[in-house]
């Protein structure tokens, strides 16, 4: 039991101000233009609905992909953060996601250690054949957001 | 006008401050991260206004915050809306506790620039609003040279209010300005008058705390050397170890320099005011990519000639109030006191 | 750890044998017991010159400069700093023949309190790893093990921690002392800076430090070694060790145990990958 109420502390954020009954997050989707780019295509050929909360950017490969893409999105208005690439071994550049995966780890573990959710910040490998993936990964993190709530840590200041 | 001084003990200076905390908006040194910011403070326990020198930082942010709005600006179809920034944190009433001597004369040197030709009516604003109740100096620390530039702590009216130590234990606190003395008598409660022997008390003290300083020099004979040595090969090579960070210009008292920045969003932003170092390498650089000052001892030479020349000549006064956070801050603790020194006392080529 | 007749030696003998043309290395300030870094032109100045456990700074910093680019360098490095330039090395910043590197079997060098500093305490290796000379007995390489405060802070609850790096954050002034003190900071324009192009804020908010703050230090991850040259420098005393070593620990958890600048032409973790790295993280 008691673990179970520790569990539950560490994973909250600190409480913000109450989000408006119509909020709905905004993600930041960054997608790899060999595979995830395509596979998110696919998803809208073949008419699978997603939620239309992600806003994409295309990126050559997911190692284009530097930490403070993903920093400069939480701080500019986003509440949450998706990086797809390639699956490992099916690299356009043929390598390019190995090192991609690393730093992801390293960012995410660093956001974490400085007082964001690891659900605010999440990766996938979805191919140009996975239509039905991409469209269950944008739903996923869409869902793990909405129960954070909206992002306040570090905003730039409303203009 | 009459400015009155007061007397009183260690726990009625305490009291003093509790009342004036409780009754304004007070902000006073407090410790963050092993040295000392001034923030607003709700408790005297939180904070310490006799917080050591070389610990604590520079008053200036509360006047010339390290970022600033300066204005709101907006495209519309019938040309560019320009509007004011409302809600400046530090524009409201308020006190600030603990001021070291060296700071508040800082403020002086900025009100010199700041209300100069064009009045920078925020910084106006912030202190009007303020009432600056000093610190007790009691003893110079070991990058101190404050008594060397014109200060005299007899006739500082750069703080409202003067907290000085008398013989005996006792507190004197003196108003300086007349915002001070109706400062003072509106919060006088638990204080006395003091007697005539205040005034010979508090210049012991002062004859006391200006004999511990370790830098000593006189500048009246420094400003006029130094302004011939523009070409000064000692430049060259006293700061050779400098790393070029910022940081002496930041935690400087005196120190003004800002640079502009937009924050923008689509078809509207807000202007920004941040710091800015004359050490920094984009400083100086011009848009097509020249660059006056590319190289180190350049900057360190705009540095102290800005300091000690060109200032002195414009406003009268040094840039420079020998309080040593340069030096404490620098991470290869150059003191400008030193450079100064060894610049002027060069042979002229 | 006193070295101060074998450095002033060494010194003036590369100078006398024509050897350098600059030297870097410690010297007092003149009042107080600290020590600051001296780069020294000639022959005559060689007895300024000294190294004990006061001799913090990394000098590694210096060879970014004008005052040593394209010179032969003479310089002191201890474990931390040796492998700082073992990246900048590796990273083709200096040239090896340029260098006369006097290594130091370092005992350890003390904080401001005057007790052992924490970084070395944790050191890995205190000796350095590429020398010219070495001065002392090596003591090998040691276990690593984890930094106490990121321990310490990662028992804490996510609240707790946001709560303490938002005073940091906001603590932060952006004069960006850390970047310049750092010696693996040495882009010629650092991405922090290109304001214009609005990559990064200009403004000094608590939002701007964020941003600017955790990018510098992700791009020394895999690369930092623990040298504390920015810590020393930053005039707000923020705990910045804490980003590099929470950064550290992951690396060295997941990556093969990579510490950087251990071993020559070794860049850092992210400069390589590994086909079993963990993968369990994503989708």
């Amino acid at each position: 039991m008691e673990t179970e109420v520790k569990e539950k502390i560490v994973s909250i954020e600190k409480p913000h101000l109450e989000a408006p009954a119509d909020w709905q997050p905004v993600i930041m989707g960054i997608l790899c233009n060999w595979c995830s780019y395509a596979g998110s295509d696919l998803t809208g050929t073949s008419r699978l609905q997603y939620p239309p909360n992600i806003r994409i950017i295309r990126v050559p490969c997911s190692s284009r992909v530097d930490p403070w893409f993903i920093i400069k999105s939480l701080q500019a208005s986003a509440d949450g953060v998706l990086i797809s690439g390639c699956h490992p071994g099916d690299c356009h550049y043929i390598s390019g996601n190995y090192y991609a995966r690393r730093r992801f780890l390293v960012t995410k573990k660093l956001l974490n250690f400085v007082g964001f959710h690891e659900n605010r910040v999440q990766f996938s490998w979805v191919s140009a054949a996975e239509g039905p993936k991409f469209a269950k990964v944008v739903s996923k993190v869409t869902e793990d957001i909405k129960k954070l709530g909206p992002l306040h840590l570090y905003k730039k200041e409303n203009i | 006008m009459n400015l009155t001084t007061y007397s009183t003990d260690p726990a009625g200076l305490q009291s003093f401050y509790e009342a004036i905390i409780s009754a304004h908006d007070t902000y006073a040194p407090v410790e963050k991260f092993g040295k000392y910011d001034f923030i607003k403070v709700d408790a005297l326990s939180s904070c310490n206004p006799d917080s050591p020198i070389p610990k604590t930082m520079s008053v200036k942010p509360l006047f010339f915050p390290k970022s600033a709005r300066v204005m709101k600006y907006k495209a519309t179809s019938e040309g560019t809306e320009l509007s004011d920034t409302e809600g400046d944190p530090l524009a409201g009433k308020r006190v600030v506790l603990g001021v070291k001597h060296c700071d508040a004369r800082g403020l002086q040197v900025l009100d010199a620039v700041y209300k100069w030709d064009y009045v920078d009516t925020d910084y106006e604003k912030r202190r009007e609003n303020t009432i600056l109740i000093s610190t007790r100096c009691n003893e110079a620390s070991t990058h101190c040279f404050c008594t060397s530039l014109d200060y005299d702590v007899e006739k500082l009216d750069a703080f409202d209010v003067a907290v000085i130590n008398g013989l005996d234990g006792k507190i004197y606190l003196q108003a300086r300005t007349e915002k001070g003395e109706f400062f003072l008598k509106e919060n006088a409660n638990g204080l006395t008058v003091a007697n005539g022997s205040a005034q010979e008390e508090m210049k012991q003290q002062f004859e006391k705390f200006a004999g511990s300083f370790r830098l000593k020099m006189d500048y009246s004979e420094i400003n006029e050397k130094m302004k011939g040595r523009f070409d000064s090969a000692v430049f060259e090579d006293i700061p050779a170890n400098c790393v070029s960070c910022n940081t002496c210009a930041f935690v400087c008292p005196t120190c003004h320099c800002f640079k502009i920045s937009d924050e923008k969003l689509k078809d509207e932003g807000v202007r920004y005011k941040s710091y800015d170092s004359c050490n920094n390498v984009y400083f100086t650089l011009m848009a097509g990519g020249h660059n006056p000052r590319p190289v180190k001892y350049r900057r360190w030479r705009q540095r102290a000639m800005h300091k000690f020349v060109y200032y002195k000549e414009r406003f009268d006064m040094n840039l420079c109030v020998g309080c040593g956070k340069c030096t404490i801050s620098c991470p290869v603790n150059i003191s400008i006191f030193e450079v100064v020194n060894r610049v002027a006392s060069s042979m002229q080529e | 750890m006193d070295y101060t007749k074998q450095i002033q030696d060494i010194a003036g003998r590369l100078f006398s044998e024509n050897k350098i043309d600059v030297f870097i290395g410690y010297r007092n300030t003149g009042f107080d017991e600290n020590q600051v870094p001296v780069l020294i032109n000639q022959y005559k100045d060689v007895d300024q010159l000294l190294f004990t456990d006061k001799s913090v700074f990394n000098l590694a910093n210096y060879l970014k400069y004008e005052h040593t680019r394209n010179k032969r360098v003479g310089l002191v490095v201890k474990g931390c700093d040796s492998r700082a330039l073992n990246l900048m090395l590796t990273e083709k910043q200096v040239k090896r023949e340029n260098l006369y590197v006097v290594g130091i079997a370092c005992k350890g060098v003390v904080d401001e309190t005057g007790e052992m500093a924490q970084n070395c305490i944790e050191c890995v290796m205190p000796d350095a790893v590429i020398f010219d000379e070495m001065l002392g007995t090596p003591s090998g390489r040691r276990e690593y093990q984890e930094n106490a405060d990121v321990r310490e802070l990662d028992g804490k609850t996510l609240t707790e921690r946001q709560e303490y790096f938002e005073e940091v954050f906001e603590s932060c002034i952006r004069c960006n002392a850390c970047r310049h003190s750092c010696p693996l900071c040495y882009c010629a324009k650092c991405c922090i800076d290109q304001e214009t192009a609005t990559l990064f804020q200009g403004a000094n908010t608590t939002s701007s430090a964020f941003h600017a703050l955790m990018t510098w230090s992700l791009h020394l991850a895999g690369r930092c070694v623990d040298c504390r040259n920015c810590e020393k420098a930053c005039p707000s005393h923020l705990p910045l060790h804490l980003l590099h070593k929470q950064n550290e620990k992951v690396i060295y958890g997941n990556f093969q145990e990579h510490l950087a600048g251990m071993i020559e032409e070794d860049r850092g973790a992210f400069y390589k990958y590994s086909l079993s790295d963990p993968d369990d993280f994503i989708m």
